[in-house]
């Protein structure tokens, strides 16, 4: 049941919030530690600051943009989350 | 968190009420709006569409907090306003230069370690002739439970440590206005007295608003005779003769405006053209 339910709002997080919030991204969000604008990387459900190479992520809709929340992007590369956004970003 | 998690409470909604009213009283309308942490559940529960809004941003350091708001958000029935949920921190706003029109904090700030540094970013955040609204709690603020907590202490320990986070005074509030950066400056203060049955009542209240100590060097334990010792205090200094305890709020208003070249300013010294002295003479003589 829980589940369930989980899988119900993040349908809805990614979905009918995913353009508002790239409206209010444009138009108002900025990297809180460079006052850089942010880039929205679908992929990895990340808000990505190139001004200083950091990802704030995105659960369930909601951007977290608190510095200690932020990774530093050579962690993701490492990972393999977030190969293709990065290749997306340099070309 | 379940706690903080209550929902209504009266003396936040008062506060939040009063901050909300400040709005109608603006000709202006305020179409991109930030809430900044605190009371964000009041605000959008009083909200009622003052203040002309079109795009509101909650933002808070909580996620937990955010979430809850933001799951309820569909009980909220709103015409024309988009409500955004971010996760944020006021000392690093991430908020672009000149976006918004009016920022508003319900009994959040006082928290923020740095505070000019909050302010001015918020400043820097709005557009020219952007409003900055905050209530926050003043140093008045529980008066009663840190006498009776200082007089627990010296009586039990022969030394005090600090119970109760520091918090502005009023005329603090009006400095950090005006070293922040914001014209037309204005503060005012409400004190609330909240009665309650008895002392631990009071305390189980300020944990549901989430208003226990934040300093961060306190000292953790308070052993139980001294936490029974201020109860007994309490009652007796302050106790009315009903059996209920009172408990001050003071909460500090705090108004500024981001400059505009519309706003009213003094003129430069001496650039007057007609003296005091001939103004008397004039309506000195009309009015005898």
């Amino acid at each position: 049941m829980v589940r369930v339910s989980r899988v119900l709002l993040f349908k809805d997080g990614g979905g009918g919030g995913g353009n508002a919030l790239l409206t209010v991204l444009s138009e108002i969000l900025v990297c809180p530690l460079s006052k850089q604008p942010l880039r929205h990387c679908p992929d990895s459900r990340s808000l990505v600051s190139d001004a200083v190479g950091v990802s704030f992520p995105i659960v369930n809709g909601i951007p977290c943009l608190v510095p200690k929340d932020g990774k530093l992007l050579e962690d993701q590369i490492k990972l393999k989350v977030d190969d293709s956004c990065i290749a997306k970003g340099e070309s | 968190m379940a706690w903080l998690m209550r929902g209504k409470d009266e003396f936040v909604d008062s506060v939040a009420e009063n901050l909300l009213d400040r709005l109608q009283d603006c000709r202006k309308t305020f179409p991109t709006a930030l809430c900044l942490g605190g009371s964000l559940e009041a605000i959008r529960r009083l909200l009622h569409g003052r203040g002309g809004m079109e795009k509101l941003i909650m933002m808070d350091m909580s996620f937990d907090m955010i979430k809850v708001l933001k799951d309820t958000d569909e009980k909220f029935a709103r015409n024309n306003l988009e409500t955004f949920y971010v996760v944020g921190d006021e000392e690093f706003l991430p908020i672009k230069e000149n976006s918004l029109d009016l920022v508003i904090s319900c009994l959040g700030l006082h928290w923020t370690n740095d505070l000019p540094g909050a302010m001015i970013q918020a400043r820097l955040a709005l557009r020219p002739d952007g409003l900055f609204l905050a209530a926050i709690l003043g140093g008045e603020t529980l008066k009663e439970l840190r006498i009776a907590c200082t007089i627990a202490q010296m009586e039990r320990e022969g030394g005090i440590s600090p119970r109760l986070s520091p918090l502005a005074q009023v005329r603090d509030a009006g400095n950090l206005l005006t070293r922040a950066g914001f014209s037309l400056p204005g503060v005012d203060v409400d004190e609330y007295t909240v009665k309650y049955d008895s002392a631990l009542e009071l305390i189980e209240h300020l944990r549901s608003m989430g208003e226990t100590n934040a300093l961060f060097q306190r000292s953790n334990i308070l052993k139980k005779d001294i936490a029974l010792a201020t109860a007994a205090v309490y009652q007796s200094m302050f106790g009315g003769e009903d059996g209920t305890v009172p408990a001050t709020f003071q909460v500090i208003y705090m108004t500024g405006w981001k400059e505009h070249p519309s706003q009213q300013r003094a003129k430069r010294r001496g650039s007057a053209t007609a003296s005091f002295g001939d103004i008397q003479k004039h309506f000195g003589r009309g009015s005898c």
